[in-house]
């Protein structure tokens, strides 16, 4: 018989051990990630939420704040604008992306190589940039559009006007739709053709399948997208600022950005963003309860076979669409951006006469930031790129595999900074940082920091995804058969995530180089971005440098973005089985 | 051996320049320095060589011409130009301050009132340039205590397109911007970002009465942000009149020849008097005191001048086929309703316009 004591030791040995172990490596992974994010994001938007509850001068308790900032009409109009703005481009850019990523992914529709490079081409355009190029084509007098019509219709008048709320939605809709494609059509790629056949064998056509069948499937994708360009929409600041404003009506970043202007009132703006703190919550909580319960794991580890449908001849009508929807988002505005870039005076039109190099000249050899600014943006946007994937990987790990307590809250954090318009991320960000002691004002830490934090939602979104994707069997088996945690996610997890993983880099990548509003705030003269120079350059509407410098930025990215994916052996769009 | 060397490099630099597309450092390296300048000089080569100078007294083009002219003139000196409008320049010179993190060595505002606020704050540098004593009468002694100075003028007219407003219909003073036969076609800047917009809603509500701008956007004008945006959307067709326009940025546009035409109005054209100053506690202070006498020096007045804007040194003749200041009738606040005004006027342009 055992030695009672012994035995007794032993348990407690064993079991205080393990317990140990576990919690130590478990407790210490947890407060290493709370402790990054807390830096990262809590820090920042406490403090916001914090100051919107303090006097200016005294730091005392107050809801002064509040009462200024919702005292107004003006101000609450512009809190209804912006839910319009998002409402509106949502739907629009799931009406341009699901379609489209549907034909491509599972239908026999041709020239799909070509549309997939156009809404990459949609996707690297920043939304400013985007709305330059429909000023140019739909600004009611001289826009190119209006002109075109009233040659051909002899009227007096055009009959576009971006200049109000239906221009911004579509502005914003042609350059976020990419968010939905991406997510619809990588899950679109994952669902195998054994349930449509099923529907098929039971009697469904093609289009009940597809509505009842394919496209629930992919609903977290949809919902996710349609949550995104919501989010994307009433917290983008550039387009509005060149849009809404000469249309004479504010949205909420535009209203936000008034706050900051002299004398700087941080509490009031902290106070009048809580309401976009509160619907994002709302959004996130509005989508576990319509996904909650449901099983949308259709991926594992065996490959189910994938065919194409046969449209016939509405397979040139769903090309249509497509080439409808690029030519909105990519072929006009490239098209009068490149003759603006190239022109000496854009109103000037298509002529030889009118055509020079002095736009570029002036850019690299006169304005003598711009290159050091170009350097800039590129750089920030990699290193950006880098940090949130391996941070957003390390969290999505965690939480989907509940290896720590409360992993939600991981989760919940990392997703945060989405709702956080990057006018407001960038005021926290200033505030925490830049000041001493840290006294990061006007470095490119601060910047990329801001940028990591900005786009963690991205990258933990993707990565997430591509875990979420992976049933947990396969590690599972690594480690019924002895193997450690460590093994089954060297040799099962990235090996499998690998794709998905440099796929997150390049959707990081991409928005960092575009991003303004939280840029706007955190640039110091040495550390300019392009974003913040165009839109420097846009006070003036000098459009003719400005189209030239976004030349100069969409072909460094699409460079850039097409030698990443040759090296990982991968098309931009995330293609899963190229 | 070294004087001899660096004028070998400014004459070598300006026939570059010349060779290349802009002459206009040429006149400019005929001046010798002064021995106060070089003592300036060989401190700021010291002190790292740079100079961060955030303005926004012109357009991108003049200022970017008068950064690469001074650093013909001081070889291994190099600046940093960021153009703005004023309010957002402040905007980022208040939050430097309140980061204690000062970036800008120079500020040049169009908002006397930024300088005026900045100085009662301890916030800039007390330094007077030689060269403040050699400017136009006009422009000296805006602060008598030596803090800022005023380095640029600029004047606000009418300006409209001349393919689609007869100069019979144009507008002969501003309150024929109140014609309905304008609606939808006068493009304006906005008080919010730009200083001389600022200065001219003000100078137009002390001659006319806020109702003036009441009435005004009946006419539904289009709002920019910078006074220059409105030359911009004169060029493309997109408003025939620009409400609010810039002399300078006008004829330039129209030497580049753009169909545009001035009006200087009966009422009155509004001045505006830009001043610049040295940020307390700037990392480049001797550069910065350089830049301040280059700033008011002949040079720079030249380069003003050609761009179309108003000279402030005696020497220097107005641009030809320009008006200058002296010639028109002229109207303007006085520095104390500008300080006040200014923040009063966006609020009410911001309840008017609805942005």
């Amino acid at each position: 018989m055992t030695d009672n004591s012994l035995d007794l030791r032993a348990v407690q040995f064993s079991g205080l051990a393990a317990r140990i172990r576990r919690l130590d490596a478990s407790i210490l992974l947890w407060l290493a990630l709370i402790a990054v994010l807390a830096f990262l994001i809590l820090n920042p938007v406490l403090r916001l939420i914090v100051s919107s509850l303090q006097e200016t001068d005294t730091g005392r308790f107050t809801l002064a704040n509040y009462r200024t900032a919702y005292g107004s009409i003006r101000h609450l109009q512009s809190l209804l604008n912006s839910l319009e703005l998002g409402v509106g481009v949502a739907l629009l850019a799931t009406c341009f992306a699901v379609p489209i990523a549907w034909a491509i992914s599972r239908t026999d529709m041709p020239g799909k190589a070509f549309v997939r490079l156009m809404v990459f081409a949609a996707f690297v355009t920043p939304p400013y940039l985007g709305a330059i190029g429909w000023i140019l084509l739909a600004g009611p007098n001289s826009g190119w559009l209006n002109k075109v019509w009233m040659a051909l219709t002899g009227a007096g008048h055009g009959v576009f006007n971006i200049y109000s709320m239906t221009g911004l939605i579509l502005v914003i809709a042609v350059t976020s739709f990419p968010y939905t494609f991406v997510f619809t059509s990588s899950a679109l790629d994952l669902v195998s053709s054994e349930m449509e056949d099923a529907a098929n064998i039971l009697g469904a056509r093609t289009l009940r399948t597809t509505l009842r069948i394919t496209l629930p499937l992919v609903t977290p994708a949809i919902i996710g997208g349609i949550i995104i360009s919501f989010l994307e929409a009433i917290a983008l600041f550039g387009a509005p600022a060149l849009i809404a404003l000469p249309a004479r009506f504010n949205v909420v970043s535009t209203q936000l950005w008034q706050f900051f202007e002299y004398p700087v009132r941080v509490e009031e703006a902290a106070a009048y963003s809580m309401p976009l703190l509160a619907i994002t919550v709302l959004m996130f909580w509005l989508q576990r309860q319509i996904l909650g319960r449901r099983g949308y794991t259709s991926v594992t580890g065996k490959g189910g076979e994938r065919r194409m449908i046969a449209l016939g001849p509405w397979r040139w009508v769903m090309l249509g669409y497509a080439l409808l929807v690029c030519a909105l988002s990519v072929f006009l505005p490239m098209l009068v951006l490149l003759q603006a870039a190239f022109a000496k005076a854009w109103g000037r039109g298509f002529s030889l006469d009118n055509l020079t190099l002095h736009n570029f000249y002036y850019l690299l050899f006169e304005q003598t930031q711009a290159k050091q600014t170009i350097l800039n943006t590129f750089v920030y946007s990699a290193v950006t790129a880098f940090a949130a994937i391996s941070l957003s990987l390390a969290i999505a790990y965690v939480v989907s595999r509940k290896l720590v307590p409360w992993s939600n809250v991981l989760a919940f954090l990392c997703v945060a900074p989405f709702v956080v318009p990057g006018i407001v991320l960038a005021i926290g960000f200033y505030a925490a940082y830049a000041p001493p002691p840290l006294a990061l004002y006007g470095t490119a830490t601060i910047l990329i920091l801001g940028f990591t934090t900005r786009f963690l939602p991205i990258a933990y979104t993707s990565s997430a995804a591509g875990l979420r994707s992976i049933n947990p069997e396969m590690e599972e088996a690594v480690r019924i058969l002895g193997g450690s945690r460590l093994l089954a996610i060297r040799k099962v997890l990235v090996p499998l995530l690998k794709k998905s993983l440099a796929g997150a880099w390049i959707l990081v990548f991409i928005p960092a180089t575009r991003e303004l509003s939280s840029a706007i705030f955190l640039v110091g003269p040495n550390t300019r971005v392009i974003s913040v120079m165009l839109f420097d350059l846009s006070e003036e509407g000098n459009f003719e440098v400005l189209s030239a410098l976004g030349v100069i930025l969409l072909v460094v990215t699409v460079a850039i973005a097409a030698i990443g994916s040759r090296m990982i052996g991968r098309d931009f769009m995330l293609r899963r089985n190229s | 051996m070294f004087p001899i060397r660096r004028r070998n490099f400014i004459l070598g630099s300006s026939a570059f320049l010349v060779l290349g597309t802009c002459g206009k450092a040429l006149a400019q390296t005929a001046t010798a320095m002064t021995p106060h300048e070089k003592e300036l000089y060989e401190a700021a080569k010291k002190e790292g060589g740079e100079l961060t100078w955030y303005t926004a007294q012109s357009d991108d083009i003049t200022a970017q011409a008068l950064g690469r002219s001074f650093e013909a003139l001081y070889p291994g000196l190099k600046v940093n130009v960021l153009r703005t409008t004023a309010q957002v320049a402040y905007q980022r010179v208040t939050q430097e301050i309140k980061a204690s993190a000062i970036q800008c060595d120079i500020l040049s505002t169009t908002d006397i009132g930024h300088a005026v606020a900045l100085k009662a704050n301890g916030a800039l540098e007390k330094y007077v340039p030689d060269n403040s004593s050699k400017v136009l009468d006009v422009y000296k002694n805006y602060d008598p205590d030596g803090y800022y100075f005023v380095t640029s003028a600029g004047m606000i007219g009418i300006g409209y397109n001349t393919s689609k407003v007869k100069e019979a219909d144009a507008p002969k003073n501003w309150t024929d911007l109140l014609d309905p036969k304008w609606n939808n076609n006068i493009a304006l800047g906005h008080p919010g970002f730009s200083g001389y917009v600022g200065t001219w809603a003000l100078t137009l509500r002390n001659q006319y009465g806020w109702d003036f701008f009441e009435k005004l956007a009946k006419n539904n004008p289009r709002v920019g942000r910078s006074i220059n945006d409105t030359v911009t959307m004169l060029n493309a067709g997109e408003s025939a009149i620009a409400g609010s326009g810039p002399v300078g940025t006008l004829l330039e546009s129209v030497q580049k020849g753009n169909p545009l035409a001035m009006i200087y109005p009966t009422d009155g054209t509004v001045l505006i008097i830009a001043p610049s100053g040295i940020m307390k506690g700037c990392k480049h202070p001797n550069a910065a005191r350089l830049f301040m006498e280059f700033l008011m020096s002949e040079g720079a007045s030249k380069i003003w001048v050609d761009h179309f804007n108003e000279t402030i040194r005696p020497e220097v003749s107005a641009p030809q086929g320009a008006k200058s200041a002296k010639d028109v009738k002229i109207i303007r606040p006085t520095v104390e309703q500008i300080t006040k005004g200014i923040p009063e006027v966006i609020k009410q342009w911001r309840e008017t316009f609805g942005v």
